[in-house]
């Protein structure tokens, strides 16, 4: 989870951090390793036990049941522990080195890089979306840092105007009426049939999984989904070791938080009618 | 001339007034929403920023909390469909477990700011209850908007809720709660002992 793109998304108890890490949010986008862990655990977890839990009869639990939309929970729980226990004893001591080494500065501009090396992807999907301004906005973004801010290393479009926002196929999905179907949480973080689909879509959708074998690109892009990673993992570091102290069943709020977080940004999206043309402009 | 008859004219004006009336109501609370959290805001900012050392902080924290959260009634909503079942003594029980650790919850982050400001955005009416919008600013970091949920149910506006990124604090926390207890055989005696447990370990030293 908390290596995953959605990991980002997780501050239920700091969640004033917002923009700080929305950043880096969009990091791990393309952690393809992500994808075949899930096939192995799907593998090994099918075999054995239940998959599904058990419908409830009384109407309180039931109510609950279809609250959580999460009728794979007892494998959901089990991909959720394995998840944890590799980010225990692997992803966290990395992503506290990785604080410890790098100073904040250039945490941030690689944080930076990492969100506009993303921002095609924002794109088609604010096309897909059909958000012009939205759109307009990330491709912008795009033209700016990548020349001005030397390949995204500082945010020149933020200055100039031009915020980050997060977009992914998995929310335009949400915005054509698709609802998100039972919650799933996934190697890469928590997530949802609809969202999962989306993630797959986002992965067609970054030129960087198209680049030309030499050049020393295919390489780049190994380190860049790594450093992704760990980057997105250190941006978190406070509010899941938080979340994991504080909450008596973390699962079931990364759960909550994570269902909430997704409604409200696809709500953000459907209610986003700014005009196409600039402000001076009208 | 008989469309102006006295009789018309007082209805219309009672009319106008009363419509008028209900126009002003909503407005008049929303302002009231806005100057609430105003006002609890700047305290507690005033707080935050000031040079005292934390433990201080924390103690004069405390009552303004008290004062304008409705602890009890976000207590009584994170428990949810447990709250029905629970005997009276459990539910004081917990009620006086959930007043140590929201508390504990919100000195805890005090330590966390410095020169801390905050501006109040639009009111938006959902139900009974106020929805204020505030983007708190922090140095060296990107404004961070929330929502706060005013309720007047008791009679004075008190917050029942804060929204950041599109979860609410309390629905976030009834679902742990809730799930916390469904997979303890549905007994509420196990969360209270889960608290319990939370709040020893807070007050053990390096905490």
């Amino acid at each position: 989870m908390i290596s995953g793109r959605n990991g980002s998304r997780l501050r239920p108890r700091a969640r004033d951090q917002h923009d700080q890490t929305r950043e880096g949010s969009s990091v791990h986008r393309r952690f393809r390793l992500g994808t075949l862990c899930l096939g192995l655990v799907l593998l090994g977890t099918a075999g054995c036990s239940s998959i599904k839990a058990p419908v409830p009869t009384d109407p309180d639990a039931l109510a609950e049941y279809k609250a959580a939309n999460d009728p794979y929970e007892p494998l959901n729980r089990k991909v959720f522990n394995l998840t944890m226990k590799f980010d225990t004893w692997a992803l966290r001591p990395v992503a506290k080195a990785y604080v410890w080494a790098v100073p904040r500065p250039v945490r941030n501009s690689l944080g930076n890089m990492i969100t506009t090396m993303n921002e095609p992807s924002v794109f088609f999907n604010d096309v897909g979306a059909g958000k012009p301004r939205r759109a307009g906005d990330s491709f912008v973004r795009w033209c700016i840092n990548m020349t001005v801010g030397v390949g995204g290393l500082i945010d020149v479009a933020k200055m100039a105007g031009f915020p980050h926002h997060d977009n992914d196929a998995g929310l335009t999905m949400a915005n054509w009426g698709i609802s998100s179907g039972p919650y799933l949480f996934l190697p890469m973080g928590p997530s949802s049939f609809r969202d999962g689909i989306g993630y797959g879509i986002d992965q067609g959708l970054s030129p960087w999984d198209y680049v030309p074998r030499g050049y020393g690109l295919v390489s780049f892009n190994w380190a860049y989904n790594m450093m992704g990673v760990v980057h997105g993992r250190s941006e978190h570091l406070e509010d899941l070791d938080a979340l994991q102290r504080d909450a008596l069943d973390p699962y079931a709020t990364i759960r909550s938080a994570y269902q909430q977080q997704r409604n409200a940004q696809a709500e953000a999206i459907k209610n986003d009618h700014r005009a196409t043309v600039p402000d001076w402009y009208q | 001339m008989k469309l102006l008859s006295g009789r018309r004219i007082v209805l219309a004006t009672l009319a106008l007034t009363c419509a008028s009336g209900l126009f002003a109501l909503p407005a008049r609370a929303a302002d009231n929403a806005k100057q609430f959290i105003q006002s609890f805001g700047t305290q507690l900012v005033a707080i935050v920023n000031s040079p005292i050392p934390l433990p201080e902080k924390k103690t004069k924290v405390l009552p303004l909390v008290q004062k304008n959260v409705d602890i009890d009634g976000i207590g009584r909503y994170c428990l949810g469909r447990y709250w029905k079942i629970a005997t009276p003594e459990q539910r004081q029980h917990y009620l006086a477990l959930f007043h140590e650790v929201l508390v504990n919850a919100i000195t805890d982050k005090l330590g966390e700011y410095r020169g801390v400001s905050f501006t109040i955005g639009d009111v938006i009416k959902s139900g009974g209850e106020d929805s204020v919008n505030a983007i708190l600013m922090r140095p060296q970091q990107p404004p961070a908007s929330m929502q706060w949920i005013v309720s007047y149910d008791s009679g004075q506006p008190l917050v029942v809720d804060v929204i950041g990124e599109g979860a609410s604090l309390r629905l976030t926390q009834r679902n742990d709660y809730s799930s916390f207890i469904a997979r303890n055989g549905g007994n509420v005696d196990t969360l209270l002992a889960a608290l319990q447990k939370q709040l020893d370990r807070h007050a053990q030293p390096g905490n």
